[in-house]
């Protein structure tokens, strides 16, 4: 027996004492009928060839460890960015606790969303009484300002109707008459959570500017001079919202920040629970119409939301997730240019000094070589810093990414020296990642949490910067936009270099003359 | 009036306040499911195992949750396809935290996501086709795989595919493979617990009914017991199985944490089924005694109080021989489980606790809790069915409250109005209560800790409720100059 | 330009309808009317006699050989034909395999997002049988078909089919705005057809639209592929359809909100008409050889 009441072992230590170890051995050993060791490793030494990697290339139809999720959870997470809103999926409830989990294990936060809770007859007879008692109950239990409604793929292979549903809710007294219910069909089935962020903001943004499904007239656009920003389906929301209200202050821009979940994940621990917290006002999504222009940060993640404002006559300026010190100057200088503002002195500042960092850290970056994967915005706007820091972007790999995507992944590459050798990968998964990891080996893997397990088997330190993290806390609390967020992912990136080169040149009297106490 | 009798009107008009939030139709039907233990009730006098009302934020999963995600996802050195869009293995993917010891990728697939990631057209045009296909590219990529299990998502039910007519003709194309087409749809049933139920069935149909008696060469002996309905979170099967194994019992199957497909199929040649989580996996216990006469026992590893009552009541299926083992087992654990409680009892005692979980921890824990001097004041489950409740009345006192398949808004309102020193429940309802300033432990998952299993997990258990309760953040919640309201 | 009018065609299988929509739209065209058809029939027969061909690249066969929905550009997919009627077919399963509803769903998203409704003054949309699921119900949705035209005969499942499509409108005309055009009667030489479906149009509160007279002409001009309008163009079948293209034309806010009847109702009405025979309730259920 090892426990001690002392110092009690946990699962990280206890399952290395000898008496489960030797359980393990007997329980493989007897009853499991394992696959003998050498056939064992014959497969490990196999899954690394290029042989393996072709076979794994030739998939067609199955999908192994895919890096994106499905619509609804996109649609959750742009309702989520709207004062006092309500997310409301209209099909199975299991979805539900899944989105609602999937948020609070990457924000560490509470994420309120309600289902329609549609079961077998609902599969039968269509979810109009679900949607009418669902309605009435979260409005009555929750009383939010706004039910933002989005579909699971149930509700969408039966076909119903959210309109009429929310019409024939009304007429049945769920929610007041003049109360907003904007809607979005979110089938699971269709491209991925950021399609799922990009119909749920059509449909909210659609709502106020289009009449309100109806119930009211549609707002005429009387131009003004304010701007308004759209992040796109975005992880590190809390850090980066704050990050650009704060350069948006430095111009004295008049800015509408539509859909903004930064307070709403990242509520204070006060002995109060706030349900909802801070968010677009739907007075601000409204008179959104009227302005000059519309940034829109993440263009494949905001696509259709993006041709829907332009069809309004404003100018939008579709960005690619923007990071580091040319996106950054490209972000400032679209702001100037619709604004006419001068960029402020103290931005100016902020970049040189991000300037200076990557000058003083730059040797330690220069030509190593990079494997990274992610949302499309997400990997073009890495791609460029890696390639603004003389790194090289090897393989650069998305499941949501297109064809034209990658065709804009290949402009970058073609654009720069450092760009030569590295390939883009568009609908490929990390199981084609792992394969690729063996044969065209890299020093550095960047992507999400589920990363770690390519860090495992192919032995390539992962850095996290991608959605979700789930083992590494508060990331999403620091911005990695504007020239603050430049730096932030700097040194994210700089901190695993400088601790893989110290855990590689630690050996006693053997490797360790290189570790040296200055860097 | 006593303090219970008194507790007992203050939990009524709690709920009867609670209750007015709803529109009218739902108060009534919200009604059934909550309620105060009367002394000498049956069965807590809850409705449960029903249709969770729309727009009320349950905390209920569904069936392919209780499928994929609790019965087929840990058995380990098979395959299990989320048939369907991404979304749902996307989410379910690693984080039921059920240890396994194997080399991912190669011979174990635990922690990974295989996906037919559903397009449009595979909705319009039916997926069939699709998934032969991808048994097909298995076979080529994880040759070492002992087997395939197809957990169907909403849209296969709705769209008619002929899953079971695809894992028929594979089964046949590749030799008898083992390949299980499931039927655990996310919208059948009212939660997670038909998926149990309809994945218990298809071990019955796929698994036991399909496999060769003498496949597998297994000798058997008169002390093989199989464990039932434990998933190895954080390793709980294993500091279980260390106690079987010690007094002088041969574990010959985990069902399934750490599971593999030979154990499932040698399970029907044990002596004895004993089963921790009696909700999952009821239904494959009795159909094992009454198919192959094997008797089931339920049995509690968590606390000390518990697992002693469990140990011997399992070992009275035995000889002496194991029964004085057992009892050299409970001497060995004394002086640890002593001075756990001396250590952290102090701390502790007197400390209310109010729970919500899933299949059998909101009562199966409550004897842990009061190893430690705390006491269990609310609790309630998440997909319970009547022969839960019935189990409950056993551990719970006169005046618990009780929530069956509570919501949102129920559960933050009793516990602003209870004040628990402690909650326990799901990662959904974790951040809630702790920005309430209430400590919480995640007790799906245990946040992330354990084995809470065994002598050994109690220690583990203890330890962890120490450190959410007496947290010094805790101190620091209260703003120091605003005044209390 | 006059607003777009969005029409639809619902009927019984085997009614006739895409014939009788075909000819209708046709003598539309010829009137100067700029028409998309859309047909929303697995079969994709709903433009075979525009076209002269059956449609062999339906939307959905060609996202699934693209990979999806949105690699599809319009002109893949939009085909022209008679009198520059535009034609597009959405295409689906084969029977029995997948969900031939939400194969509606995708298409008509698919041209509304593309824009294939510019420039019309009729889309026609021409569906499957009954309103089964809400895939099929697709475009009796707000913002599609205003109004519904049911083609029926005198036959007592084609009038019971007439009837649930009715109830199909009634459901979706209170929350947007479709309205039931009214019935056409497809001639099938039933005992006092016209009568009956006049009754019919009745119960259901709307209108006889047109009564459609059998003709073989319409078969000889199928077997070359051809609507009537363009293989007779003086025929006088070809000026049955003329009027009722013209009856359509001047129908556009005349719709209304159907008042569907119940079985026995229906039974009821063809009794009075002595289609059916009053029945002693002790025969029903019992085969021929026993009553």
């Amino acid at each position: 027996m090892s426990q001690n009441a002392e110092k009690v072992l946990d699962h990280f230590k206890l399952f290395r004492e000898p008496e489960y170890k030797e359980m393990f051995a007997r329980k493989k050993e007897e009853f499991e009928y394992a696959v003998p060791a050498e056939a064992l490793q014959h497969t490990i030494e196999w899954t690394k060839t290029e042989d393996y990697k072709e076979k794994n290339f030739a998939r067609e139809a199955l999908t192994v460890n895919p890096a994106k999720a499905c619509q609804p959870l996109g649609a959750v997470f742009a309702a989520n960015g709207f004062e006092g809103t309500l997310p409301f999926v209209h099909g199975s409830q299991g979805c539900v606790a899944y989105y609602r989990s999937h948020f609070s294990r990457h924000f560490k936060e509470p994420t309120s969303c309600v289902s329609s809770s549609m079961t077998e007859d609902a599969a039968v007879f269509g979810g109009l009484n679900n949607m009418i008692d669902g309605l009435a109950n979260a409005y009555s239990l929750y009383k939010p300002k706004m039910i933002a409604v989005s579909t699971t793929c149930m509700a969408e292979v039966i076909g119903d109707d959210l309109n009429a549903f929310i019409k024939t809710s009304r007429e049945k007294g769920s929610i007041p008459n003049e109360f907003d219910v904007p809607f979005a069909h979110t089938p699971a089935f269709v491209g991925s959570h950021i399609t799922g962020y990009d119909n749920a903001l059509l449909g909210v943004v659609k709502y106020f500017w289009d009449g309100k499904a109806g119930m009211a007239p549609a707002l005429e656009r009387k131009p003004n001079k304010s701007v308004n920003f759209i992040g796109g389906f975005d992880g590190y929301v809390v850090g980066n919202n704050r990050e650009i209200r704060r350069i948006f202050n430095e111009f004295g821009i008049k800015y509408t920040m539509l859909c903004d979940p930064s307070d709403a994940w990242d509520t204070p621990t006060d002995g109060e629970f706030r349900m909802y917290d801070g968010g677009t006002t739907l007075e601000d999504t409204a008179n959104a119409i009227h302005a000059k222009a519309t940034i829109v940060m993440q263009t494949i993640s905001t696509e259709k939301t993006a041709a829907f404002i332009e069809s309004k006559g404003q100018e939008v300026v579709r960005l690619h997730h923007p990071v580091g010190v040319a996106g950054t100057d490209h972000l400032l200088m679209e702001l100037s240019r619709i604004t006419g503002k001068e960029i402020p002195e103290s931005l100016t500042k902020e970049r040189g000094r991000l300037v200076d960092a990557i000058a003083d850290s730059s040797a330690h970056i220069h030509g190593k070589k990079f494997a990274l994967y992610g949302d499309p915005d997400t990997m073009l706007g890495l791609t460029a810093f890696l390639l603004e820091l003389g790194a090289e972007p090897v393989t650069v790999l998305s499941t949501n990414g297109d064809n034209d995507w990658a065709a804009k992944v290949q402009a970058l590459f073609d654009a720069s020296p450092f760009g030569t050798n590295c390939k883009v990968y568009p609908k490929k998964d990390l199981w084609h990642l792992r394969s690729l990891l063996f044969t065209e080996p890299v020093d550095f893997l960047i992507g999400n949490t589920f990363g770690k397990y390519l860090d495992r088997d192919t032995n390539t330190p992962l850095i996290r910067i991608g959605f979700p993290i789930f083992d590494r806390h508060h990331k999403h609390r620091y911005p990695v936009w504007g020239y603050q967020g430049g730096l932030n992912v700097l040194v994210t990136i700089l901190d695993k270099i400088f601790d893989t080169m110290d855990a590689d040149t630690n050996g006693i009297g053997t490797t360790d003359y290189s570790f040296d106490i200055i860097r | 009036m006593s303090v219970t009798a008194e507790s007992r009107v203050n939990a009524a008009e709690l709920i009867e306040e609670v209750l007015k939030a709803y529109p009218e139709k739902s108060a009534k039907r919200r009604a059934k499911h909550l309620t105060v233990q009367e002394e000498g009730k049956s069965d807590c006098d809850v409705k449960s195992n029903i249709k969770s009302l729309p727009g009320v934020m349950t905390i209920r999963g569904c069936a392919y949750a209780g499928s994929k995600g609790v019965v087929w996802g840990p058995i380990k050195d098979m395959i299990h396809i989320s048939h369907g869009p991404v979304g749902c293995g996307q989410y379910s993917w690693a984080s039921r935290r059920n240890y396994y010891i194997g080399t991912t990728g190669i011979d174990s697939y635990g922690t990974m996501q295989f996906t037919s990631d559903f397009q449009e057209k595979d909705i319009v045009f039916g997926g069939d086709k699709k998934l032969e296909k991808i048994i097909d590219e298995i076979d080529v990529l994880f040759p070492l795989n002992k087997g395939i299990s197809i957990q169907s998502e909403c849209p296969i039910g709705l769209i008619g595919d002929d899953i079971e007519a695809v894992a028929k003709k594979k089964a046949k194309q590749y030799e008898g493979k083992t390949i299980v087409p499931v039927r655990c749809e996310g919208f059948r049933g009212v939660s997670q617990s038909l998926g149990h139920h309809i994945a218990n069935d298809t071990i019955r149909d796929f698994v036991f009914d399909k496999t060769d008696p003498t496949k597998n060469a297994f000798v058997g002996t008169p002390y093989d017991v199989a464990i039932i309905g434990d998933y190895n979170i954080g390793g709980d099967a294993w500091s279980s199985r260390i106690l079987l194994e010690e007094m002088g019992l041969r574990v010959i199957a985990q069902w399934s944490g750490d599971g593999s497909i030979a154990e499932l199929e040698n399970t029907p040649k044990a002596k004895l089924n004993i089963l921790h989580c009696y909700r999952s996996m009821n239904y494959i216990s009795r159909h094992m005694e009454e198919k192959y006469g094997i008797p089931w026992v339920e049995y509690n590893f968590f606390g000390p109080s518990k697992i002693e009552e469990s140990l011997r009541k399992i070992a009275s299926f035995f000889d002496d021989s194991i029964k004085e083992k057992t009892e050299q087992v409970i001497l060995k654990y004394q002086a640890l489980t002593n001075a756990v409680i001396a250590k952290y009892k102090p701390r502790l005692q007197g400390k209310k606790v109010m729970l919500f979980v899933g299949g059998l921890r909101p009562r199966h824990v409550i004897g842990a809790y009061e190893d430690l001097g705390m006491e269990v004041v609310g609790t309630g489950y998440e997909f319970g069915h009547n022969d839960d409740y019935q189990r409950t009345t056993h551990y719970v006192k006169d005046g618990t409250l009780i929530y069956d398949d509570v919501t949102g808004y129920e559960f933050e309102k009793f516990v602003e109005a209870i004040q628990p020193d402690l909650v326990g429940s799901g990662v959904k309802e974790k951040y809630v209560f702790q920005k309430m300033g209430v400590p919480f432990r995640q007790m799906h998952s245990w946040d992330y800790s354990g084995p809470y299993h065994g002598y050994d997990g109690f220690a583990i258990f203890a330890r962890d409720m120490d450190m959410a309760i007496n947290n010094p953040v805790w101190a620091l919640t209260k703003t120091p100059w605003k005044k209390a309201a | 330009m006059a607003a777009l009018r969005q029409i639809a065609f619902y009927g019984k299988g085997g009614i006739g309808k895409s014939t009788t929509s075909q000819n209708t739209l046709a003598a539309l065209a010829e009137m100067g009317q700029k028409i998309l058809i859309v047909g929303c029939d697995p079969k994709a027969d709903s433009t075979r006699l525009i076209l002269h061909a059956k449609a062999q690249d339906t939307v959905l066969s060609l996202a699934a050989e693209a990979g999806s929905v949105e690699d599809l550009e319009l002109e893949d997919v939009m085909k022209v034909g008679y009198r520059d009627i535009r034609c597009v077919e959405s295409g689906g399963p084969e029977p029995g395999v997948g969900c031939a509803g939400r194969g509606v769903i995708t298409s008509i998203n698919f041209l509304e997002e593309n824009g294939a409704y510019d420039g019309a003054d009729y889309v026609s949309y021409d569906v499957l049988g009954d309103v089964v699921c809400g895939g099929f119900a697709m475009p009796i949705r707000e913002n599609k078909a205003q109004e519904i035209y049911i083609v029926m005969s005198g036959e007592m499942m084609a009038m019971y089919a007439a009837n649930n499509i009715s109830k199909g409108v009634l459901k979706y005309a209170n929350s947007g705005g479709v309205r039931l055009g009214g019935l056409v009667c497809n001639e099938r030489q039933t005992d006092k057809e016209l009568e009956l479906a006049e009754a019919l149009a009745g119960m259901l509160g709307t209108k006889l639209i047109h009564f459609v007279p059998r003709d073989n002409i319409v078969q000889h001009a199928e077997l070359r592929r051809m609507t009537v309008l363009e293989y007779a163009p003086e025929s006088k079948q070809a000026e049955e359809y003329r009027q009722l293209a013209q009856k359509i034309h001047a129908n556009a806010g005349n719709g209304t909100i159907p008042t569907p009847i119940t079985m026995d109702q229906l039974e009821d009405l063809l009794m009075d008409f002595g289609i059916m025979k009053k029945e002693d309730e002790s025969v029903i259920g019992k085969a021929a050889a026993v009553a």
